[in-house]
């Protein structure tokens, strides 16, 4: 049987009664602040991977103001094709009524003037705005593209945003490919990082364009030969001429022009959708993650509240015992 | 009946000093490093007398303590264990919190909204609000390296101040064991094993093993000992072998800071003793000072060197915000009237990796003029993002290492990494305290005094007393006895 002196049984007291004292001021810590971590050390794990979550979760935010701003940007676009398209039909309508011999020279001077109409048109839609950028003059966002000459002034840049992770999308039309008639010059799989891709060592990587494709003198694509505002000043002049051949010859163009623009049309339209299903992707993921992150970070209100009581009743029972242990001796009962 | 009396004396005699003796370790009960003591009691010589042998009563042969080496050794080595881990754990928690971020920005969230800020950019490019965000969003990043570095500097600097009061108590505590030594020498050459200073004498024992790992012996002279682990002999009998500390230059400290202490013994800084140190107090801050800190802050110079150096070779590639003139061969020139056209650094270049967040900052050039943030890879194009497109990717590029961790993983692995050894010296701490705990308990209940035994003892011992006298008393009355026959 081993001896008990006064130091080794206020000595183990103090140490349970330090122990529970502790474990209830942790439970009590995780009562207040409703958390499982307070500090990285009490999970490590745990407290790194909520932290990644974080960061997740404030990326998809960003994405889905990118996503916003994309939308904007083509309604915009969208609207005013929309109202070109309007313009053009008018255009076109005129065209065939006039192509006829039907109608005299009188009346046709008179519809020159609207044909001149629905060209200052063009031209304003030619010149629309998102805030202080003008959307149809690619990367020269700060450039009037038509002047009232009809001459393209911008270039064939392709703004992307990255609506979710390494998920590009164009959010402009150029001039260029909205208003002359040529080829498709849409690049679906644009890569804004082509030149600049962070992964690369600068070593191996192309230099970047020095000079972009602008509305130069030598590139007679940019020429107003063959543009919408073009085609437009053709029938006025048509009209005033009384010229109904040329004004014949106007309408195979102006077909062009209209299924051109119905073609931007549609492809806006699948980047509007593409954009609102990674959206739709980017909310769901969020709920997702919050989930996780409440799983590592918050506590088991049940769970810790049931522990703050039965630790409470330890304490209380450290105490009760310890009475007999340290408030008598032999000496009470020597009279 | 002369020796009756005298058998009633050595009683008497011997009972007094046990009571003396009990009343000794009453007095002692909450004295710290006492140990009980107790009464050895011998008869005494006995005599022959016409034939027969006689007792002739009692005798004190001494009063000693009682005493375990071995426990004494055990509680010293738990002593010294769970300073080491206690230390360990403050210092550690003082770290983490630098890297706390569960309700508080910390580095992860600031840099994550500095490539945010890029792709918010990225939608408008044109746009000088959103470029002085990116600005501002920056120059909180350089911040909140520098708040880092600060802070780990703090705690290496708290260090220094630390181990200066530790040496100035150790060498306190060894001249105490050498006047101790002496005292010690001087009684015990006359009398028994004095209990009380050796008591003392441990008990300052116990207070240097706080520090680190010690060991005593008795050399052959005869003489006491004291000797730290790893570093030397400290006290040899009255002999102290004094600590001293000094600092260091940034160039030649053990972890890269001006100041930082080292220790030495007296007089001899040439040769350091600082890392030679096992177990305490004493290397647990050492090794959280040259080890941990200087490990996490190699990381986070590794984070903002690369950080700094990948956003400038982006941002080089492009031309400024701002419309350039052209020469006939269509191509800008480099400089205009405000500077540089392109090749411009984001960040101030870093030189090297060493003190990379301390000196991580904006170049002057994104300083002065909100034009030289980059966003365009042609000259002349507001409209062009792929410059703030790609440096917003920088976030998820496995730039660090042989291209294989992203900046953000780089980062979280050091949490990580902190947090484990803190959450470990927590652990650590907690079981060595209750091994200190159950040593002290050992100790306590073989040597402690009990406060019932004693008042045991007492009534024991005055019993003995006032039989003892009862004794004399009887002499006395036979004296008369024998005196009173003459009447």
């Amino acid at each position: 049987m081993s001896r008990v002196s006064e130091n080794s049984s206020t000595a183990a007291l103090k140490f349970s009664l330090g122990k529970s004292k502790s474990k209830l001021e942790n439970l009590q810590m995780k009562g207040s602040t409703l958390k499982d971590i307070t500090r990285p050390s009490d999970n490590p794990i745990s407290n790194v991977e909520a932290l990644s979550i974080n960061s997740r979760v404030n990326d998809n935010k960003q994405y889905l103001r990118n996503s916003d701003y994309a939308l904007l940007h083509l309604n915009v676009t969208e609207k005013s094709l929309e109202q070109l398209t309007d313009v053009l039909t008018k255009a076109k309508e005129i065209a065939i009524s006039q192509s006829s011999d039907f109608y005299n020279e009188d009346v046709r001077k008179n519809v020159a003037n609207e044909v001149t109409q629905l060209k200052n048109l063009a031209l304003s839609i030619s010149n629309k705005r998102v805030g202080q950028k003008y959307i149809f003059s690619g990367y020269s966002t700060l450039t009037l593209p038509f002047e009232s000459t009809g001459e393209y002034k911008g270039d064939k840049g392709h703004t992307t945003v990255e609506v979710a992770k390494d998920f590009f999308l164009p959010i402009n039309l150029n001039g260029y490919e909205v208003f002359y008639s040529s080829d498709d010059t849409s690049d679906k799989n644009v890569d804004p990082l082509k030149y600049v891709d962070p992964s690369k060592s600068q070593e191996n990587q192309e230099a970047p364009v020095q000079s972009r494709e602008l509305a130069s003198v030598n590139n007679d694509k940019f020429e107003k030969r063959d543009n919408i505002f073009a085609q437009l000043e053709s029938l006025a002049v048509a009209l005033e001429t009384n010229d109904s051949g040329l004004i014949q010859n106007l309408l195979e163009e102006f077909d062009d022009s209209v299924s051109r623009l119905i073609t931007l049309r549609t492809r806006i339209g699948s980047i509007t959708s593409s954009v609102m299903n990674s959206k739709s992707r980017l909310e769901s993921e969020n709920i997702d993650s919050a989930e996780r992150k409440s799983k590592l970070v918050d506590a088991d209100i049940a769970e810790v509240f049931s522990d703050i009581t039965k630790h409470q009743n330890v304490l209380k029972s450290t105490y009760q015992s310890s009475q007999g242990l340290i408030n008598q001796n032999l000496m009470d009962f020597l009279r | 009946m002369s020796d009756l009396l005298n058998i009633g004396r050595t009683g008497l005699n011997a009972s007094k000093k046990s009571l003396e003796t009990t009343g000794h370790n009453i007095a002692n009960v909450n004295t710290e490093g006492y140990s009980r003591q107790r009464v050895n009691q011998t008869t005494n010589t006995p005599i022959t007398k016409g034939g027969t042998i006689h007792g002739t009563g009692v005798r004190v042969k001494s009063v000693t303590r009682i005493n375990d080496d071995f426990i004494n050794k055990r509680l010293q080595k738990s002593i010294t264990n769970s300073e080491f881990f206690e230390q360990r754990m403050d210092r550690m928690s003082q770290v983490e919190s630098i890297f706390n971020e569960i309700d508080s920005e910390g580095l992860n969230q600031v840099v994550n909204k500095f490539f945010n800020s890029f792709r918010e950019l990225a939608n408008q490019p044109e746009n000088e609000t959103i470029r002085s965000v990116v600005r501002d969003q920056a120059n909180l990043v350089v911040q909140d390296f520098r708040r880092i570095n600060e802070n780990l500097d703090a705690i290496s600097s708290g260090i220094d101040a630390n181990i200066k009061t530790e040496v100035i108590d150790i060498n306190q505590t060894a001249e105490h064991i050498a006047s101790l030594n002496k005292k010690i020498q001087s009684l015990e050459a006359v009398h028994e094993e004095v209990g009380d200073l050796r008591d003392q004498r441990d008990l300052a024992i116990r207070k240097l093993a706080e520090s680190f790992d010690v060991n005593t012996y008795v050399d052959s002279k005869g003489k006491y000992v004291v000797s730290a682990k790893g570093v030397g002999t400290l006290v040899t009998g009255t002999l102290v072998q004094k600590l001293e500390v000094g600092t260091r230059n940034k160039e030649d400290s053990a972890n890269g800071l001006a100041g930082s202490a080292e220790i030495y013994f007296e007089g001899k800084p040439a040769f350091p003793l600082t890392h030679k140190f096992k177990g305490g107090k004493l290397s647990s801050m050492i090794k959280v000072r040259n080890e941990d800190i200087v490990e996490v802050k190699t990381k986070v110079n590794h984070i903002a060197y690369n950080l700094s150096k990948s956003v400038n070779a982006i941002h080089r590639r492009g031309y400024v915000n701002r419309s350039l003139t052209k020469d006939e061969a269509g191509n800008v020139s480099s400089v205009d009237n405000k500077g540089l056209t392109t090749g411009i650094d984001f960040f101030k270049e870093p030189t090297s990796e060493k003190d990379a967040a301390l000196n991580m900052d904006l170049s002057s050039a994104v300083k002065e003029d909100l034009s030289n943030v980059v966003t365009a890879l042609s000259p002349n194009a507001p409209g062009d993002n792929r410059v703030s497109l790609a440096i917003s990717k920088l976030q998820h590029e496995r730039i660090l290492g042989e291209n294989e961790t992203t900046l953000e993983e780089y980062y979280l692995q050091t949490v990580g990494k902190i947090g484990l050894e803190t959450g470990k010296a927590r652990l650590d701490s907690e079981q060595s305290e209750g091994l200190k705990a159950q040593a002290i308990g050992l100790r306590e209940r073989l040597v402690g005094v009990s406060i019932d035994e004693e008042a045991a003892n007492m009534v024991r011992y005055q019993h003995a007393y006032e039989a003892s006298a009862k004794i004399m008393q009887t002499a006395d009355e036979m004296f008369k006895t024998v005196i009173g026959i003459k009447r």
